[in-house]
């Protein structure tokens, strides 16, 4: 499904990702952790297409097709979806128009007529069950006012009513608390198909007893310096970041 | 001679003035015949304010001033569509400046309007045309005052509560060359009266028009006005207003300014000047400008009492080689203790041919008073625009919602849910959304 191979990113001239290779087939469930500042959130804009991002090298395959040279909103219709560490408050745009505008827009690219109001808003009611989002808040301005949590599980909200081949969810667990994880992860798992992936950036094991990955690589400096299963993660938490640091810097004595 | 504009039209004025008044002149009360001198006399010396006049250094009057203005005959505004679907009001319609009584419902109790003649002729508002906007300086409300052909008169007697609005539609129609079209209303708002005006501008002209329109409002103790101004004009009308309202003790204004048509040139403007202790003033205002569209709005907020609470927001946006000019006065009187008063202006420049001036302008001789002001003028949010792209929403269609967003700001603060739908509907047909199914 996603096939990134050596992808090299900069911002504002400073080199973030420096060579990062990895394949994301159907149905898997891949995580990412990596300390702060490590590149994380660069990999998942890049892929989202964020402009003020270049690509200096590599390239990134998505269902056989050049991901770098699509517009973010093609990548988003041909089934990529970023959950956002940080979603964006729009004031004056309705979380429903929006929504509303998004599966249109998304149902032209592919040839489809736009949904009906009544087939629209029982799919709202569906999803929005599955995220338990109050209607209220499903009515107000997109993001505007809603707490941590209410962002994190409006992103999931989005996810599920937009049903991408592949998510990439971007610390969509920092800042919930235990319930909301809960529901968070109880959604994720729903709309978990053979046909789709999942791309779960986390700090915290703790989104991986309910999501269990297929992969867990760790990030670090702009490169996946490790990867393995879910075992790795646990590895992790127990002996953490310095631990693959010192693993690393044998590795590298060893090389000399 | 002043540092004013002296063209062809100007000189038209002055020998229309002087040499071929109309018979309906020769049959007005002395003193407004007395008026209308000393006014012609102002303006014949100052001419049209030019650009080295400070008030109008941003607003290049001679570039839109150079047809052949002319008073002309009028006639009808059937084809005009001037209507607010599903508003509960009652109609009065203003056709090229003139009351057209055939046009208009019935009023409610407790509310009058006037025409001219009845205007001129009741004796309870005699000497009233020019006294509330009495500013001895400005050559375009001197210019008003001595060449309006038609005056009007709003009257809500005290203590009415008028729970229906008053929806005027201001049509202006000229089909047979460049037209002078200037006209004036007084709106008397009495003691504990409660009321609702909402005026709606809009044209149908295949030739030039040059609007100057003038209202005077006295807003009585304790009463509450509630106005609304939306421009729709189309592209051959230059609209020039004048509005001057007097706040007494403990009354209330709210005023709305929307500004959502094709019209070449807008100048509002707009003085509040509160005159008693415990008023509140409520302004509200939104343009988006397209082409080469000039807008610019003129307030002052005077605060001459204590006690009293002014609010100001003004939203806009800009497209093209559109330009516009807010320039926002709030004075502080050194009686105007426990003054609030806020004022902002935000502008969104979505091109670099387009321009902004904007200038608040906070004079304060009183210390003991809350006043804050602001102006912004920014781009477009990127973060926000790659959010929508993000959940595939395509580049032209992420721009006009958050652009619609930026003016549904002001919009959805209007009360009256049928105006709300009013501007929406003029808010998307400007930004070409009305045929996205975002709804
Ligand atoms: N727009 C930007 N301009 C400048 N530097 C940036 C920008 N975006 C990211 N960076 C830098 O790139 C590096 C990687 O940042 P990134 O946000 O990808 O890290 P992360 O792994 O997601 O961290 P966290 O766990 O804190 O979310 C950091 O050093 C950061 O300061
Ligand atoms: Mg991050």
């Amino acid at each position: 499904m996603l096939n990134i191979n050596d992808l090299q990113a900069s911002v504002e001239g400073k080199e973030i990702l420096k060579g990062i290779s990895l394949r994301v087939n159907a149905g898997e469930i891949h995580a990412i952790m990596g300390p702060n500042g490590s590149g994380k959130s660069t990999l998942a804009s890049v892929l989202a297409g964020k402009e003020s991002y270049e690509v200096t090298g590599g390239n990134v395959l998505f269902e056989g097709k050049d991901l770098i040279e699509m517009a973010p909103e093609d990548r988003a219709r041909e089934g990529l979806f970023l959950a956002f560490q940080y979603p964006v408050e729009i004031p004056g745009v309705s979380n429903i128009n929006f929504l509303k505008t998004a599966i249109t827009e998304i149902r032209a690219y592919k040839g489809l007529p736009p949904l009906s109001s009544r087939e629209f808003m029982n799919l709202l009611k569906e999803k929005q069950e599955l995220v338990e989002l109050k209607t209220s808040l499903v009515n107000r301005s997109l993001n505007e006012g809603f707490s941590g949590g209410e962002k994190k599980r409006n992103e999931i909200l989005q996810l599920a009513m937009l049903d991408p081949k592949l998510a990439i969810l971007d610390e969509t667990d920092s800042g919930l608390d235990i319930d909301a994880l809960r529901i968070v992860a109880n959604g994720v798992n729903k709309l978990r198909t053979e046909n789709n992936a999942f791309m779960l950036i986390t700090h915290y094991q703790r989104l991986l007893d309910y999501i269990v990955p297929d992969f867990v690589h760790i990030l670090y400096d702009g490169k996946i310096i490790k990867s393995g299963t879910k075992e790795l993660a646990l590895e992790l938490e127990e002996k953490g970041y310095d631990w693959v640091k010192e693993e690393l810097s044998v590795q590298a004595s060893h090389s000399l | 001679m002043e540092k004013g504009i002296f063209n062809n039209f100007y000189k038209d004025l002055i020998n229309y003035f002087e040499n071929g008044l109309p018979a309906s002149r020769l049959t007005e009360p002395g003193w407004l015949s007395e008026k209308r001198e000393a006014a012609f006399n102002l303006f014949k010396e100052k001419g049209f304010p030019s650009r080295k006049n400070e008030e109008w250094r941003f607003t290049n009057l001679e570039r839109f001033l150079a047809d052949d203005f002319k008073f002309r005959v009028q006639n009808g505004a059937d084809k005009v569509s001037a209507e607010i679907e599903d508003f509960e009001a009652s109609r009065i319609r203003i056709v090229n400046g003139r009351f057209a009584a055939d046009l208009s419902d019935p009023l409610p109790d407790g509310m009058t309007f006037m025409d001219t003649s009845a205007a001129l002729s009741d004796p309870r508002f005699a000497g009233k045309f020019g006294s509330i906007a009495d500013d001895r300086e400005s050559s375009m409300l001197a210019l008003n005052t001595a060449f309006a052909r038609d005056y009007s008169i709003l009257h809500i007697a005290a203590n009415a509560i008028i729970k229906k609005p008053l929806h005027i539609s201001h049509i202006y129609t000229e089909q047979t060359g460049p037209s002078f079209i200037p006209y004036r209303t007084l709106v008397i708002a009495e003691k504990l009266s409660e009321a609702t005006l909402v005026e709606t501008f809009h044209s149908d002209a295949a030739a030039p028009v040059f609007v100057s329109f003038v209202s005077e409002q006295q807003i009585d103790e304790s009463a509450v006005f509630h106005s609304h101004m939306i421009n729709t004009l189309g592209e051959n009308v230059y609209f020039v207003q004048h509005r001057e309202v007097l706040q007494f003790r403990n009354s209330v204004l709210n005023n709305s300014n929307i500004t959502l048509g094709d019209t070449p040139l807008i100048r509002n403007d707009l003085n509040f000047r509160l005159q008693g202790t415990g008023t509140e003033t409520n302004l509200l205002g939104a343009y988006l400008l397209s082409g080469g569209q000039h807008v610019d709005n003129h307030t002052l907020v005077d605060h001459r009492m204590p006690n009293c609470n002014s609010n100001e927001l003004y939203k806009g946006i800009l497209q093209d080689k559109s330009h516009a000019v807010f320039n926002g006065k709030v004075f502080v009187r050194p009686d105007a203790q426990k003054t609030n008063a806020f004022q902002k202006n935000n502008n969104l420049l979505l091109s670099n041919q387009a321009t902004v001036n904007s200038k608040p302008q906070l004079e304060i001789f009183a210390d003991d008073v809350k006043c804050s002001h602001g102006s912004t003028v920014g781009q477009m949010n990127n973060d926000a625009l790659f959010y929508l792209k993000a959940r595939g929403i395509g580049e032209e269609t992420a721009r006009r919602l958050l652009m619609e967003a930026f003016v549904f700001d002001i919009i959805s603060r209007l009360e009256i849910p049928a105006l709300r739908e009013y501007t929406a509907g003029l808010l998307k047909r400007k930004l070409h959304t009305d045929n996205l199914v975002i709804a």
